[in-house]
């Protein structure tokens, strides 16, 4: 490469830069494999994100309650076993806004009915937020009871709960 | 020289005369890009089939056309075999000039079909963009003098700048106070959810334990990656390269133990990438019998 062919090179670049530029502001920082790395920008917000509970064994009376963290109601399930990517079924979770009946059955699709078995798996969000200045709450909300038949929603939670947006 | 000439000559070295060790280093990074490439096309191939139900979150032309319809009858791994079946022309510079462009729109398709359920990852950036200068490295500099400077010079500009922009939302999404420790135990705590959900089981790891125990560590630990961010686009000169590559992969080790996020690929790439390989690869080729030197 000679030198005018590097200064057709960095025209190029510049050429590239405007469209990089132009896709990543109409989508949202993010056009594959441009990004402007926004990961870790927003700092210091409450975060939600989800897990799953084995609560076969625990009695209905003490699933759907709202706990700190360590105090949650049953086992957490590895959903590495049942095949599932974590992060896709956190943001599943709560970045889903409307739980329709075809997203729940999404949800039962994603773990597989084959694998809950008889088994009675709590779907639960799970936030945490700053405290004053010296500590992190982590609370674990019940969301959805994943069992082989089906999907219940919470009874403490209201049905409007379940239609208005992602994220509480 | 204009400003931007400037910084060409540090990215594409034109005086630099081509050698056969920079050839060697550089057909070993095509392999490095392509065997990933290979490797994501197919493992993401493979989940959408089993997993992939509903769009959660549309990215890419996925916004333009609803994915979902190719989430069955094999069709991310009719993709991700029409992808690897024209990586091998690719590689050996047989067909038209364009089909590295081919290989990166059908790449994209498949990552914008298996990340459709609301994760945004950015672990196989990288690679996507190395597809990327290639794809119009091939169109615009196909010579082969030309491409392999073309391609690295190109990887270096957006590997720099990424890390630089990183810095800059952060400065704009939050403000200098950024730093803030805090954050950090934010951050610690979210990603240990991921741990436990995804293992069954997790603990802080000491590095973790003494974020979570000082806000003045945490503070130092967050001021030193972001900085490190800062001083990504010195990638472009040559000179300090290798001292600017061996900070980002320090604050990628750094992010792995405080946050549990890998990022193997940008790691790998950036040790191809970040350090005059080609000199080594010279020395070497200088060993083998002179008959052998000519051939390679």
């Amino acid at each position: 490469m000679n030198r005018s062919e590097s200064g057709r090179a960095m025209k190029l670049i510049g050429i590239v830069l405007i469209v990089f530029a132009a896709l990543v502001a109409t989508h949202e920082g993010e056009f594959w494999p441009f990004s402007i790395y926004p990961m870790f920008s927003q700092a210091g917000n409450p975060w939600t994100r989800a897990m799953v509970l084995d609560v076969t064994d625990i009695p209905d009376e003490e699933i759907w309650q709202q706990r700190p963290l360590s105090e949650k109601r049953g086992d957490p399930l590895p959903v590495r076993s049942v095949g599932v990517d974590q992060i896709d079924y956190s943001n599943f979770i709560s970045k889903t806004e409307n739980w329709t009946q075809s997203r729940r059955e999404a949800l039962l699709e994603m773990f597989g009915r084959d694998n809950i078995g008889n088994s009675r798996w709590m779907a639960v969000k799970v936030r945490g937020e700053p405290v004053g200045d010296d500590s992190v709450a982590v609370t674990v909300k019940p969301w959805l009871l994943l069992t082989r038949q089906g999907v219940e929603e919470n009874p403490f939670l209201d049905e409007s709960d379940y239609f208005r947006g992602g994220d509480h | 020289m204009t400003w931007y000439e400037k910084i060409g000559h540090q990215l594409f070295e034109p005086d630099r005369e081509q050698t056969p060790g920079e050839i060697i280093v550089f057909r070993l990074f095509e392999l490095f890009v392509l065997g990933y490439t290979i490797y994501y096309v197919w493992k993401w191939g493979f989940y959408t089939e089993l997993r992939n139900i509903e769009v959660v979150l549309p990215l890419g032309i996925a916004n333009y056309f609803d994915v979902s319809l190719l989430f069955s009858n094999n069709l991310t791994l009719i993709n991700a075999g029409v992808i690897t079946a024209l990586i091998i022309p690719a590689y050996m510079r047989r067909g038209p000039k364009w089909i590295y462009m081919v290989i990166l729109i059908l790449f994209h398709l498949q990552y914008v079909i298996r990340f459709s359920q609301g994760e945004i990852p950015h672990s196989q950036n990288l690679i996507g963009m190395s597809v990327f200068a290639f794809a119009i490295g091939t169109i615009f500099f196909p010579g082969k003098k030309e491409l392999p400077r073309f391609v690295m010079g190109a990887v270096i500009f957006f590997i720099g700048l990424g890390y630089t922009s990183a810095f800059f939302a952060k400065l704009i999404g939050t403000g200098i106070n950024w730093a803030d420790g805090r954050h950090l135990w934010l951050w610690i705590s979210e990603k240990g959810i991921d741990i436990l959900s995804r293992d069954g089981a997790y603990s802080p790891n000491l590095l973790q334990q003494l974020a979570l125990g000082s806000t003045a560590a945490a503070t130092m630990i967050l001021l030193i990656g972001w900085l490190t961010e800062l001083i990504g686009f010195t990638m472009w000169w040559n000179r300090i390269r290798p001292y600017t590559t061996t900070l980002l992969i320090g604050m990628h080790f750094g992010i792995t133990l405080t946050m549990n996020i890998r990022f193997d690929a940008f790691v790998l790439q950036l040790i191809i990438v970040g350090y005059p390989w080609y000199m080594i690869a010279d020395h070497l080729v200088e060993q083998v019998p002179k008959p052998l030197q000519l051939r390679i």
